[in-house]
């Protein structure tokens, strides 16, 4: 298991700006604004994120609490979205990708410090980022095929007639 | 004059500059735009919306007879078609000159945006099918768009909901030999849903392992014929 980087590692809390960010999305719904500002506040104040070697885990909310756990292995796409505002408060959106059904977004990290960071550190994790080669063993098992081939050449050296031995056999 | 405004609205944007690749295998790195003719394609399909507009929206409103339109909505009218017309052709320029598609040996990424920046990052491990589209005017300039899927969710429905499980090269002008390069590179996975190939099944390290027991045992045999079990 590889060890998670201590800058992220250490990452549990959303970067301040994002309440910044809420603030400005709850204006921007001018009527709606005594519902949606609590809803974004609570959001932001209850979000913890936890990286751990294997995946994350990430919760917010008090009345309708939510909690997401997922493991980097299992992810399938990462999509790395900003609009002007976000940009200008040195934020993005990571929205993580698994094989289930929904067609959103399965994990969204918001106010992540360094979003490009984050992105390179769960492409390392993520299905298919690493060897491409299926078998760990791959290298093992073409140096027996070599020693195997040179046995039999050894053998054939001894008795030039003899049959050939069915591979695999 | 035209760039000058233009790097005046990518700073006060800040949209960032060119995306970094994703980690590969050296030298199996692709780096290239949407075609030369996307632009075109654009602009003809910007020509005729706005063409459209006029005719179909702006001129009834302003010729209409038994009701004639106030004098001041005349004129914001006015003032508004050529102004929203700049903005589009401008959004349109802009939309060609930031994108970006990235092949490497085992994933690839998209950047595309202006307001809406958005970077899509896939591995091929995970693909599940390639689509090539083209309508009859991309097709008369040599386009295509290539659309890659990954397992899961279908395209939301709801509008303004940002495609995910979907990597689209959009207007590019090699859209078949980058299939067959990406076909290429999916086969090295043998659970990735486009099919396995049952004669390609790779060497295991049991097989071989088995492989050298017999020779072994063969060549024993060849030495020692009578101890051979």
């Amino acid at each position: 298991m590889v060890p998670v980087p201590p800058a992220i590692a250490s990452l549990t809390r959303p970067a301040e700006n994002l309440f910044t960010y809420y603030f400005l999305r709850a204006l921007a719904t001018l009527p709606a604004l005594p519902i949606t500002l609590p809803l974004l506040y609570f959001r932001y104040h209850t979000m913890r994120y936890e990286f751990s070697p294997e995946g994350i885990r990430m919760s917010w909310g008090v009345l309708f609490r939510h909690e997401i756990v997922l493991n980097y292995a299992r992810i399938q796409d990462i999509h790395l979205r900003s609009n002007a505002i976000e940009r200008w408060l040195g934020l993005a959106r990571i929205e993580i990708q698994t094989a289930s059904g929904s067609s959103s977004a399965e994990m969204v990290l918001e106010g992540i410090p360094d979003p490009a960071a984050m992105r390179d550190f769960l492409y390392d994790r993520m299905r298919g980022a690493s060897t491409p080669t299926a078998d760990p063993n791959a290298s093992l098992a073409a140096i027996l095929h070599e020693i195997a081939a040179e046995m039999r050449a050894l053998r054939l050296a001894l008795n030039p007639e003899a049959p050939p031995l069915h591979p695999h056999g | 004059m035209v760039n000058a405004i233009e790097q005046l609205l990518l700073g006060w944007l800040r949209v960032p500059p060119e995306p970094a690749p994703p980690e590969g295998a050296p030298g199996s790195l692709l780096l290239f735009r949407a075609g030369r003719n996307y632009w075109r394609w654009r602009l003809l399909c910007w020509a005729g919306a706005q063409a459209a507009l006029l005719l179909l929206v702006l001129l009834p409103l302003l010729l209409s007879r038994p009701q004639p339109l106030p004098a001041g909505l005349t004129t914001l009218l006015l003032l508004l078609y050529p102004l929203q017309a700049l903005f589009t052709f401008f959004a349109q320029r802009l939309d060609y000159r930031l994108r970006w598609y990235i092949v490497t040996d085992r994933s690839l990424r998209i950047r595309a945006g202006l307001w809406s920046v958005s970077e899509t990052t896939m591995t091929f491990a995970n693909i599940q099918d390639l689509r090539i589209t083209a309508d009859p005017l991309q097709g008369a300039l040599g386009l295509a768009d290539l659309e890659v899927s990954s397992a899961g969710g279908s395209v939301s429905k709801e509008p303004g909901a940002s495609p995910t499980h979907l990597a689209r090269f959009a207007g590019i002008d090699n859209a078949e030999a980058l299939r067959d390069l990406l076909l290429a590179r999916l086969k090295r996975y043998r659970d990735s849903g486009l099919g396995d190939r049952p004669e390609a099944a790779p060497l295991t390290a049991e097989a071989a392992a088995r492989e050298l027991l017999a020779e072994t045992r063969a060549l024993r045999a060849a030495l020692y014929p009578k101890t051979s079990s």
